[in-house]
This record gives C-alpha cells, sequence and structure tokens, in this order.
C-alpha cells in the first residue's frame, strides 16, 4: 500500500508539472491546464487521505529517494494544499477565459502550476536543503501570480510582496544555517538529534530568524506589510491559493521547526503569543473598516494567523510545564484547535476568495461601496456566499463556531486553574479574543450586506448576468465543506478530549465544559421550524410596496456604504487606526474665489505603516542623504575609500 | 417522569410570559412619569394584532428579508429553551454552553442586522451599522464576565452556573457581584435598552433596534417583536436566577418544589421588569457616539470581578 501511496504522490507532481508544461506549449489551452491540475489535486488529496486512514498512529513513509517524506502532520497539509489547488482550478476552468484579454494563460498557468509544486513539495520537504529550495520556488512562482495584469498596483504589490518574501527567506535560511550548523542536507530527525547540543544563545538566534521568515509569510505583525497588498492583486483563484494554502504552509513550516528545538523556554512562548495576539487584532480591526473586497479577505486572513500562533504559542508555553493532567487536556485542546482551525479557514477562506472572483468577474470592481442588491440577481449563489460568511464570523453551527470554541474554551481552561498571573494573562488574551470574535462578526456580516442586500449602489452593481454554473461550484463546496466540518468533524476529534464515544450524540468534553454539535443542529432545525410554521400559517396576504422614504424619493446612493457602515468602528478605534480626513478645496473658476469643487480626501492606514515602516523608510532616506556626501566625483576620494576598505577587510580576516 | 414534565413545562412557562414581561416594564415605566399606561397584557394584544395583519414587503429586498424574522425568532427561542428560569438542570449542560449563548446572541444580531440592510432605506442601514458595532464590542465583556461565573462554579453552562450557585459560599458574591453587573450592562445593550438605545421611540437619533425592523410588519414583525420580548425576559431572569439563586427547582425534587418554585419565579420576574423599568427612569439615554466609554466600563467591571475571584481563591 506504501508504495501506491508514493506513486500517487509522484502521480500528483507528475501531473502539476504536465499542467505547467501544457501552459507553456499550448497557451492557449486553459480547460487542459486546468484539467491536469485538478487531476493532480485529486491524486494528492487521495494520498494523503490513504495515508493518514492507514497510519493513524503515526510513522514517515520516505518518498523520491530521501528528502522528501509523508508523515502524518505532512499529509494534513499536504491534503490541504492538493484539495485547494482542486477547487481553484475548478474555478479557474470558468474564470480565467473572462480575463483572456488582460490576463496571459501561459504565465498565469506556469506560475499557478509551479506556485502548487512548491508549496506540496515544502510540506513533504524532509531536509532544510528541500524544504528551503521549494520555499524559494513557491514565493518566486508566487510573486509572477500577483504582478499577473501587470497593472501598476500590481507592479507595486508584486515590488513590495518580492521585497518582504526574500527577507524572510533570508531569515529562514540564517535560521536553519544555525540550527544546521551549515548541514543542510540532513534529515529533520538527526537535526532534532543534533541540535540540543548548541548553545542557548544559538538556539534562540535560530528560534526568531524562523518565526520572523515564517511569520512575515503568514502575515504576522510587523512583517504584514506586503499582504493586504498583494493577495488581492493576483487573479482571485491564486488569491485564495495565496491566503487558504500558502498561509497554512508558512504555519505548517514554523510547526515543523519549532519541533527541531529540544525546549522553547516560556519568555520565547510568550513573544509568540503577543505576536499572534497584535496580528489579530490589527488584522480584524482593518478588516472590519476596510471597503476593498479582497483586502478585507486579506486582512481576516492576518487575524486567523494570529490566532493560530497564538495558540500555537499558548501550546509552547504549555510544554514547559507538563505532567498535569490538566495541562495534558489543554495541549490536546489547543493542538485540535490549531488542526481543525486551520482546515476550516482554508475552507471558508478559498470559498470567499473564489466568491468574490465570480462577482468581480461581473461588475468589474472590487469596490464594496459599489455592490448592493446581488441577491436579487444570483439567489443560490448569495446563499453560498452566507455561508462562507457565517462561516467566516465563527457563528454557529458552521465548523468555524466549534473550532474558535475549543480555543476560547482552552484559554478560559487556563484562565480557571492556573496560577494568578498566567491566569490573568489567559484573561487578558481570552478578552481580546473576544473582542477580535466581535470584529471578525462586523467585518463578515458588513461584507455580506453590501455585496448583495439593498439596493445595487452603482450601475456596475446592476447590470449583472447569470452567474455560470463553473464559477458557483467550487465556492458552494467550499462552502459545503465549511457547514458539514460543523457537525461531522466534532464528534471524530471529541476522543482526542478525552470523551468517551460510544454514539454520534455523545457531548464533546473539555474538561468540564461540553458542548454537543448535535444538540445545536436540532435546536436549529426545531426552533427554525417552529418559526416557519408560524409565519406558513400567519402570512396570508402580501404587497410588495416602495421603501418607506419621509416623502422624498430615496436613491441608491442613499443607502450606507460599507465605508459608512464601519464609522462608528473607525471612530470607536481612532487610536488604533491612523485615519486622515482632508477637505480639498480647488478654485473652479478663475473670476470667483466662492466657486471651488471640493472633494473628501480620507484614508485609514496602518498604524504599523505610520510609526514602523514610515519611520524606517525615513531612516534609510536620512542616511543615503548622509552617504550621498562621499559621492563628491573626485578620483583621489574614491581610491582612499577602496584602500580603506582593503585594510579594513584585512584587518577583520586575519 | 415528574422531571420530564418540568422539563416541558418550563420552556413552555418562559414562551408564555415574556410578552408579560414587557407589559410590566411598560407599565411600571408609565407609573413613574405619571401615566396611567396601557395594561399588562397590551403586548399580547399587540402580537396578537399583528399576526391577523396583512404584509407589506419593500420592493428591493431579496430572499433574506424573508429568512431574518425566522432566524432571529429561532435564536430567541433556543435561548428560551435552554436557559433555567423556574427550575436548573433540566436541560442538558452540552446545550446550554455559555460560548455557545454568545455565538447564539450574536448570530441573532448578525441576521437582525441584515434585515435592516435588505430594505434599501437609510433608516435600516443606520441601525443595523449601529446594532453590529454595539454587538461586536460588547464581547469582551461577555466572555469575561460568564468565564468568572465560570470558574467560579466550576460548570461552564447556564445551568451548571445556576444550580451551582444555590450552593454557593458567600465567598463567591464578591466576583459574581461584579460578573452580574457586567452583565446587566450588557443585557441593556442586547436588549437594546437604556442607556444604550430608546426603546419607545423611531426617532433616528437615538434609535438601534427599532430602525431596523422598520420595514418589517405583519406576522413577520410579530415574530420580531416576540423575539425581542423573549430575549429580554430570558436574559433579566437568568441574571435574577444568578444573583438570587433561591428556590429553584432541581431535578429529582418533589412536585410540590415546582409550585414554590413558580411563586418565586414570579416574584424575580416581577421584581426584575420593576428594576428595568426604575433603570430606564433614572439614566438617560447615551449618545451613540460614547457607547465605546459604555462598553468599557461593562468590561472593565467584569475584568474587576475576575481579578476579585483571583485575589479570593488563589
Amino acid at each position: 500500500m506504501d508504495l501506491h501511496i508514493a506513486y500517487s504522490v509522484s502521480a500528483a507532481f507528475a501531473l502539476f508539472v504536465g499542467a505547467g508544461m501544457s501552459a507553456l506549449f499550448l497557451p492557449k489551452q486553459n480547460t487542459l491546464a486546468q484539467a491536469l491540475l485538478i487531476a493532480g489535486g485529486v491524486c494528492g488529496l487521495g494520498a494523503a487521505a490513504a495515508f493518514a486512514f492507514l497510519n493513524p498512529q503515526g510513522g514517515s513513509l520516505a518518498l523520491f529517494g530521501g528528502h522528501f517524506a509523508l508523515s502524518l502532520p505532512a499529509s494534513f497539509f499536504f491534503g490541504l494544499v492538493s484539495l485547494g489547488t482542486l477547487l481553484s482550478s475548478l474555478f479557474a476552468i470558468g474564470y480565467l477565459p473572462r480575463y483572456a484579454l488582460s490576463l496571459s494563460f501561459r504565465e498565469v498557468n506556469l506560475a499557478f502550476a509551479f506556485f502548487v509544486i512548491g508549496m506540496c513539495a515544502v510540506v513533504l520537504a524532509d531536509s532544510p536543503a528541500a524544504f528551503l529550495f521549494f520555499w524559494e520556488v513557491m514565493s518566486v512562482a508566487a510573486y509572477f501570480l500577483v504582478i499577473a495584469d501587470k497593472s501598476e498596483d500590481s507592479l507595486k504589490a508584486g515590488f513590495i510582496y518580492f521585497v518582504m518574501t526574500q527577507m524572510g527567506f533570508f531569515c529562514l535560511l540564517a535560521g536553519f544555517l544555525l540550527l544546521s550548523q551549515g548541514e543542510l542536507f540532513v534529515p529533520w530527525e538527526v537535526l532534532r538529534g543534533t541540535a540540543p547540543l548548541l548553545g542557548a544563545k544559538t538556539l534562540m538566534c535560530a528560534f526568531f530568524l524562523l518565526f520572523a521568515g515564517f511569520g512575515s509569510k503568514a502575515g504576522l505583525v510587523p512583517l504584514h506589510q506586503w499582504l493586504p497588498y498583494a493577495h488581492p492583486q493576483a487573479p482571485s483563484h491564486a488569491s485564495a491559493l495565496l491566503s487558504g494554502s500558502m498561509l497554512v504552509v508558512a504555519l505548517y513550516g514554523f510547526l515543523n521547526a519549532s519541533l527541531l528545538f529540544p525546549s522553547i523556554p516560556l519568555s520565547w512562548a510568550l513573544v509568540v503569543i503577543l505576536v499572534g495576539l497584535l496580528s489579530a487584532l490589527f488584522g480584524a480591526l482593518h478588516a472590519a473598516v476596510e471597503s476593498d473586497a479582497k483586502r478585507l479577505l486579506a486582512y481576516s486572513s492576518i487575524e486567523h494567523m494570529g490566532l493560530l500562533f497564538a495558540a500555537t504559542g499558548v501550546l509552547f508555553g504549555l510544554m514547559n510545564s507538563g505532567g498535569h493532567v490538566i495541562i495534558e487536556v489543554l495541549k490536546a485542546g489547543l493542538f485540535v484547535f490549531i488542526i481543525f482551525h486551520t482546515a476550516n479557514h482554508f475552507f471558508f477562506k478559498t470559498g470567499l476568495f473564489l466568491s468574490i472572483g465570480a462577482i468581480m468577474s461581473e461588475t468589474h470592481t472590487r469596490d464594496l461601496d459599489e455592490m448592493g442588491g446581488l441577491a436579487r440577481a444570483w439567489p443560490i449563489f448569495s446563499g453560498v456566499v452566507l455561508v462562507l460568511s457565517l462561516s467566516a464570523a465563527a457563528l454557529p453551527p458552521f465548523g468555524t463556531f466549534f473550532s474558535e470554541w475549543l480555543l476560547v474554551q482552552s484559554l478560559a481552561h487556563a484562565a480557571a486553574v492556573f496560577s494568578p498571573l498566567f491566569a490573568i494573562i489567559g484573561a487578558v488574551m481570552l478578552a481580546v479574543v473576544g473582542l477580535v470574535a466581535g470584529l471578525a462578526l462586523f467585518a463578515s456580516v458588513k461584507m455580506f450586506a453590501t455585496l448583495f442586500l439593498g439596493r445595487p449602489r452603482t450601475a456596475h452593481a446592476e447590470k449583472v448576468k447569470p452567474l455560470p454554473l463553473t464559477l458557483t461550484i467550487a465556492p458552494a463546496l467550499c462552502a459545503v465543506c465549511s457547514a458539514v466540518s460543523g457537525f461531522a468533524v466534532m464528534p471524530f476529534i471529541a476522543p482526542r478530549l478525552g470523551a468517551a464515544m460510544s454514539s454520534p450524540l455523545t457531548d464533546t468534553s473539555f474538561l468540564n465544559a461540553t458542548i454537543n454539535v448535535w444538540y445545536v443542529l436540532c435546536f436549529f432545525m426545531f426552533a427554525g421550524g417552529a418559526a416557519y410554521l408560524i409565519q406558513l400559517f400567519t402570512v396570508k396576504k402580501v404587497r410588495t410596496t416602495g421603501t418607506w422614504d419621509c416623502g422624498a424619493p430615496l436613491t441608491p446612493r442613499m443607502q450606507y456604504s460599507a465605508t459608512g457602515f464601519a464609522a462608528p468602528i473607525r471612530f470607536f478605534f481612532r487610536m488604533l487606526l491612523v485615519t486622515k480626513k482632508d477637505l480639498v478645496s480647488v478654485p473652479a473658476s478663475a473670476s470667483n474665489p466662492w466657486i471651488t469643487a471640493k472633494r473628501l480626501d480620507w484614508s485609514v492606514n496602518s498604524i504599523w505603516e505610520r510609526w514602523f515602516y514610515a519611520r524606517i523608510g525615513a531612516g534609510v532616506l536620512a542616511a543615503a542623504h548622509f552617504i550621498r556626501r562621499l559621492q563628491s566625483g573626485v578620483v583621489q576620494a574614491y581610491l582612499l575609500l577602496v584602500l580603506v576598505t582593503l585594510v579594513v577587510t584585512l584587518i577583520l580576516a586575519l | 417522569m415528574i422531571d420530564i414534565i418540568i422539563a416541558i413545562i418550563q420552556p413552555i412557562l418562559v414562551l408564555a410570559v415574556a410578552p408579560l414581561f414587557l407589559g410590566i416594564v411598560r407599565k411600571s415605566k408609565a407609573h413613574f412619569q405619571n401615566r396611567d399606561g396601557a395594561s399588562v397584557l397590551q403586548p399580547y394584544w399587540a402580537l396578537a394584532t399583528l399576526l391577523k395583519k396583512d404584509m407589506t414587503i419593500p420592493e428591493w429586498s431579496s430572499w433574506v428579508y424573508h429568512a431574518v424574522p425566522i432566524v432571529v425568532f429561532a435564536c430567541a427561542f433556543i435561548l428560551a429553551l435552554v436557559t433555567p428560569a423556574v427550575g436548573a438542570g433540566y436541560t442538558p449542560d452540552a446545550a446550554s454552553n455559555v460560548f455557545f449563548i454568545t455565538g447564539l446572541l450574536a448570530l441573532g444580531a448578525a441576521f437582525l442586522v441584515m434585515g435592516g440592510m435588505d430594505t434599501g432605506s437609510t433608516f435600516g442601514n443606520m441601525g443595523s451599522s449601529r446594532e453590529m458595532t454595539l454587538a461586536a464590542i460588547i464581547e469582551p465583556t461577555l466572555f469575561v464576565s460568564f468565564t468568572t461565573l465560570a470558574t467560579l462554579t466550576s460548570s461552564w453552562s447556564l445551568n451548571g452556573i445556576v444550580g451551582s450557585m444555590v450552593f454557593g459560599s458567600w465567598m463567591t458574591a464578591l466576583p459574581a457581584a461584579f460578573a452580574l453587573l457586567a452583565l446587566v450592562y450588557a443585557a441593556l445593550l442586547e436588549n437594546a435598552r437604556y442607556p444604550v438605545d430608546n426603546p419607545a421611540t423611531h426617532l433616528e437619533l437615538t434609535m438601534v433596534h427599532e430602525a431596523m425592523v422598520l420595514e418589517y410588519s405583519g406576522p413577520y414583525l410579530a415574530l420580531l417583536e416576540y423575539a425581542s420580548m423573549l430575549k429580554l425576559a430570558v436574559i433579566s431572569i437568568l441574571i435574577m436566577n444568578i444573583g438570587l439563586p433561591f428556590f429553584m427547582v432541581m431535578p429529582g425534587a418533589p412536585f410540590e418544589n415546582f409550585f414554590v418554585a413558580c411563586l418565586f419565579f414570579a416574584v424575580k420576574f416581577i421584581v426584575a421588569a420593576f428594576s428595568i423599568a426604575v433603570i430606564e427612569t433614572v439614566v438617560v439615554k447615551m449618545r451613540f457616539y460614547r457607547m465605546q466609554e459604555y462598553a468599557l466600563y461593562a468590561f472593565l467591571i467584569a475584568v474587576a470581578g475576575f481579578i476579585c475571584f483571583i485575589a479570593l481563591f488563589r
């Protein structure tokens, strides 16, 4: 059976390469490339599922003659990436031809194939060298996806992304070089054996370099800067993979690397928790006030990655104090949260990016302020997006609610059982997670409501044609996965938390807290059914009338825009959001100064951009200004510089 | 057998008396304002009238507009089913986990907001924007105060919290009082009462809840109104039961206890309604753009409760 799995993984890679080749040599053929990618995704998913099913206790399977291996965690992430490829390519069959004029199939599909190969190989890599090589393949291929439409914005976003990702890569390279003492070609297992021999300072440097490298990929503050620019610029099926899968690969990289360390002291864990929570809060706040649909989703990714990294930090902290039964259960709970939430985030984020792609291909804008009323045009599709949005808002009865329940309940337990200091840390985390959950709810509802409800705000949203089935089916699959993961997965993970499993109606117990997915579901059926019956028997005559307008006719622009909807949040959190508001008046007539054209310039900026990046940029410019004095054009001065450099080099070298 | 009967009677009782609660609140408020006020049974007549009426639907609405009353009512209905009113412990713990309850409140709020957004009018949109903001910023308070109560009673379900409070020691009173006060803040906010919202007017300066349901009429409005009555009554009773956990009937108790519990339920019910009327009379409405202060007070009180708990029990 192992052989079959290995063949299946090889087949997946071969199909991905084949997709790339077909894109290269048959540039007019989009469907063929996507079909090969889908087939590869199916092979990968099958191999991952078969491996996880046959080796539930762990174990590993060497692939391609070493340097690659399939282990239980790797199979989970490999399966997710394969599934992401499958869904995105399924969507791209109908989606890419709509952009035949602005995108080149050859470039997009070739970059996409290499991006997928990179991600799959990263999670399967069994040595730092293989890991780093394919990491770079993934990052560079992603760059070409970001600049796919060659617009000014895309090139700028691509530039920011490329600089940040290379910085991240060098952090990773330095970290792995330190950790392996230059032996990059040895398997992880050997590294795990040699790492404890290193000094404490070396380990600390390596850990934080790796954290910075993986954190910059996962969009943790302050290295998130590229994410809200780059993710929205890629074609939507690629954005789905960037946000749904690449961030997950970064998380996998971090988890995998952290296992190499002999122990992770509490102080390191606290740094991880702090960075994670700041990212979650930052992402949630910006998602709540953002009016660009795809940037909103990108910020929401930062938020969810922040939550996942914070939970990882708590897990590290608990590793230090093992033994007690409560701590063991908490560890299990957080571990299940990380796995379960990764999957849920993948489902709804992939689905939402694909949905926004479908909407954009009809409305030709991603500005929420210009949308509205789409539910009347696309009733079924709006139902799909509603499910995905509620899932993103972590509302019952969807999977995300149950995964966040695990996190919240873990933190609450931590607040309940630990020594005063840690109890207060737990409570503070709980409060932050509460605020993050509230803001995420705000962002999701805002996005759904301004896209689909009310009247179309502009002609963009008014003149939409029916969506073809090819664009609806992939988001619908994601919505089904989000819904199913709620009530189907929880009973499977319950045994990990220590509850006896005799029937599907067993409570999921987590220490003394219990929740039962089936009760939740039955309640919703029962209560919803009761409400439906009431309205069935009482609603007799329905008249369609105009909305109450106070006597003056309503126009679509009178509705709240997404920007207006978020005004209270912008006001309440104005300390954390750098808002700028200027009324610019330009004289319109030379003779009369009173006639002016007025325009409101306003923007929400990231606090990091203002206080971190802008400062660094100003510092670099000032330094450049200072150094420029050396460039006097006098040959003697340059010769002197050469001499000084030579002397300094010799002193350092000898 | 007796347990099953009580388990069935309890939610029916709550569903039946919820409009009465609002009636008592309105009557006492009118009394404080030197008015006679309508009968305490007025909300029942209002609901019956609405159910009989025809309905109008705004021309810009979609299918979501029709789904809103069903989901909002379902959320309030579930809340009424799982909350201990007369007796504690009659519904499974796994059905009333505190974080499930917060999720349920959020779900109801989210759908109500969608209803307000699906009308094409500025009024509904304004109420929606405000309601969503309030639901977002009160979440930390709910989390922390529920955690304090849950750790005090080592139970994470509403039934367990109320049930353990019955046997609680006086040590728990201080942290529980803070947590309850924070919950009162949250309850006033969730139910659109003073000082957060003015339930009596449709004036655009004050309204949150009424603005969202402005376009609804007939049976849909009846469902939404009944849902808000249920939510108000259930949350108030819950707070009363945590604060004064006396004379609750427990599983295994004889049937006579149920009548005693019902009697005391009636007392708590009236006291809760009367207290809301008192609060609404002595407190002034806050400006909406000061709601971050209100949420912050609530949060600080909740945190004070938790710190009290740490100081007393560790």
